[in-house]
């Protein structure tokens, strides 16, 4: 299905009027938004606002009950789920346990949309692979067991498999969370090296600021706000969809917005949304 | 910083991620030749057991005569040895090997769609179901093994394997937890038909179920081994030709989808792959647990389930430990079979609790 906006067509990947709804409940509701060639975008938003749910109608896991997600112009549920396959990667936190997987096996699986049923890796692929897994500083663990890493050396192995999967857009649900400061900065500037459209959805705000050209804001299944992060992050914006007070200056360093948290002034009357969506 | 100096830095970097690559590329290689060694010497310990299957039993045969019959002519040269070796021991031992390789790949395919390291085809219901369908034929017609046998025992399994997918629903999240109660509640209904019906019939046939239950291979003949043989050839070519989706099944359901896998037909396509293999080894060989359990865990512990290796030595072990059941089950007792879901049980539950053992005590 094409696009009719002229917004759209210069743009990667767009919803227009995106709903979803499970067991009743409205989890996402009229969504529209674009997304770059080539930008960063962030999604933010208080527990349950509906970021995990908007990556998986973009990674195609579930179906939108009104609305259509547009890959290339295109609806991405009349392409083939392995051409979308081919296009798009996703990052997830889940893992495997109690199955002798090695990181070179977690890897390999970003050639599934690549290769046919018989077919072996050929050299071309071993070289993709190999590079993939030095480009995230894996190299001395390849023959290791996936679920012997940390979670930083996982959430590496899992952008590894992205790479091999040559994708146009790389979707990310929470990349940062559970890892230190060190792993947060090192995976979102290893994410940033590969020069690949990239839609994340982040809890630590600083961090999205620090790192997104685009954020979007998410609330009770809503889009409340969206722009650069100097336009989004703002006391207003904090105090409405997070419920906290907060001081926004501009980073020592870098020229983005920084917050500064006032402890003892949570607003209780901030309605948070669903904490299952 | 002067440019040239930046430029040079930026080829010393590239240099060493090409390095990297290169070592990267190494690391693999050598996994891959091991893998392929480890193959090998698991080939020849195969054939090596076919070896001492065809000479221990009842009837003491050297390993010579064993060898020389392969090259008699019929029944000239050796006499009574070549029928025993040719007529009795060589189907049964191509039928253990088939019945270990057919479990071993039947609990790989449910461990790995289920992401349960303990799931088997007792766990699931498809043993049940098939036994059920076989003692249906049994206590209806009398006969302990119809040339209908297998397709009773198919339809027993399929029936478990639909009634499993309709409880479990199509809610992908709750799908495989929902399997799995579904499989141990089906597994007790199933085996409570089956009792209720042997209340009821002959004792003759409740011998005979008895026995067929516990497990054996001396049904074996060469005309009822074609069948065994495709069908578990045939779904260890498929298995190898999925061998990709089935690691990403392992990243979880999600993760699979967005590599552009179709979860729920791929999940159902192997549970039906599960249930033939299963249902054509119930019906020949009665039922034989732990084997779908225990084999996978113990190429696991050796080496990576991902790789190709994995899945044939699976096949392979599972295949050479159900010849050596079916040795000891010869030898154990003089003039005497014992059943051979007793020896799986018993030896396998000892390997098994000594290899966790050894891997509690394995450094990461």
């Amino acid at each position: 299905m094409s696009i009719a906006s002229n917004t759209a067509k210069a743009s990667l990947l767009t919803t227009e009027h995106l709903r979803w709804c499970t067991d009743g409940n409205v989890i996402l509701d009229d969504i529209n938004f674009a997304v770059n060639q080539g930008s960063f975008t962030g999604i933010l938003g208080p527990n349950g606002a509906g970021k995990s749910s908007l990556l998986r109608c973009l990674y195609r896991f579930v179906k939108p009950e009104q609305g259509v997600v547009c890959f290339e112009y295109q609806d991405i549920w009349q392409l083939d789920a392995n051409d979308y396959a081919k296009n798009v990667a996703v990052v997830l936190q889940e893992a495997p346990s109690h199955f002798n997987l090695t990181v070179y096996d977690v890897v390999a699986l970003g050639l599934i949309p690549h290769k046919g049923l018989f077919s072996r890796a050929n050299k071309t692929d071993d070289e993709k692979i190999a590079q993939a897994i030095s480009q995230v500083g894996l190299t001395h663990k390849v023959q290791q067991s996936f679920e012997h890493l940390s979670g930083g050396e996982k959430q590496r192995a899992l952008i590894a498999r992205a790479i091999v999967q040559s994708p146009k857009l790389l979707l990310m649900d929470e990349p940062t969370s559970h890892l230190d400061v060190r792993y947060q900065i090192q995976i979102m500037e290893l994410v940033k090296s590969l020069g690949i459209t990239v839609i994340a959805s982040f809890h630590d705000l600083n961090l999205a600021s620090a790192m997104c050209d685009n954020l979007l804001v998410l609330n009770q299944g809503k889009l409340v706000a969206e722009g650069t992060p100097q336009q989004v992050i703002t006391t207003t914006m904090l105090s409405d969809v997070f419920g906290v007070c907060a001081h926004v200056d501009q980073h020592p360093q870098h020229n983005v917005p920084h917050i500064s948290y006032y402890y003892g002034y949570i607003q209780d009357n901030v309605n948070l949304g669903n904490e299952h969506a | 910083m002067p440019n040239s100096q930046v430029k040079q830095q930026g080829v010393a970097t590239s240099k060493i991620q090409s390095n990297l690559g290169v070592e990267a590329a190494n690391a693999m290689m050598s996994k891959t030749f091991r893998y392929f060694i480890i193959t090998i010497v698991t080939l020849v310990i195969g054939l090596l057991s076919f070896f001492c299957a065809l000479s221990f039993g009842a009837a003491e045969i050297s390993f010579s005569d064993v060898w020389q019959s392969f090259f008699a002519n019929e029944g000239k040269d050796l006499g009574f040895i070549y029928r025993i070796i040719w007529e009795l021991r060589m189907p049964r031992a191509i039928l253990a090997f088939l019945a270990g390789c057919g479990l071993a790949i039947s609990g790989l395919i449910l461990q790995t769609v289920t992401r349960n390291p303990l799931a088997d085809p007792y766990l699931f219901g498809i043993s049940s179901g098939a036994s059920l369908g076989v003692v249906i034929l049994i206590t209806f017609t009398g006969s302990v093994l119809t040339g209908v046998a297998p397709v009773a025992a198919f339809i027993g399994s399929l029936l478990a394997m639909v009634m499993l997918m309709l409880i479990a629903g199509r809610r992908q999240s709750q799908q495989v937890e929902s399997m799995l109660l579904a499989g141990v509640a089906l597994s007790f209904l199933f085996s409570s038909i089956t009792n209720l019906l042997l209340y009821h019939t002959d004792p003759q046939a409740v011998t005979a179920v008895l026995f067929w239950t516990l497990g054996s291979f001396s049904r074996a003949q060469w005309d009822n081994l074609l069948f065994p043989t495709v069908v578990i050839s045939a779904c260890i070519t498929i298995m190898l030709a999925y061998r990709r989706q089935l690691n990403a099944m392992l990243l979880g359901d999600e993760s699979a989808t967005t590599l552009g896998i179709n979860v729920n037909r791929f999940r159902i396509i192997m549970l039906l792959l599960s249930s033939l293999i299963t249902a054509t080894l119930v019906s020949m060989c009665g039922g034989i647990g732990f084997v779908g359990l225990m084999i996978p865990h113990i190429v696991r512990f050796f080496i990576s389930q991902g790789s190709m290796y994995g899945i044939l030595l699976t096949a392979l072990v599972g295949g050479i430990f159900m010849i050596w059941v079916d040795i000891l089950s010869r030898i154990i007792l003089q003039n005497q079979e014992l059943p051979v879901g007793v020896i799986t049980a018993a030896t396998g539950s000892i390997f098994f609790l000594t290899l966790l053992y050894f891997r509690k005590n394995r450094p990461n």
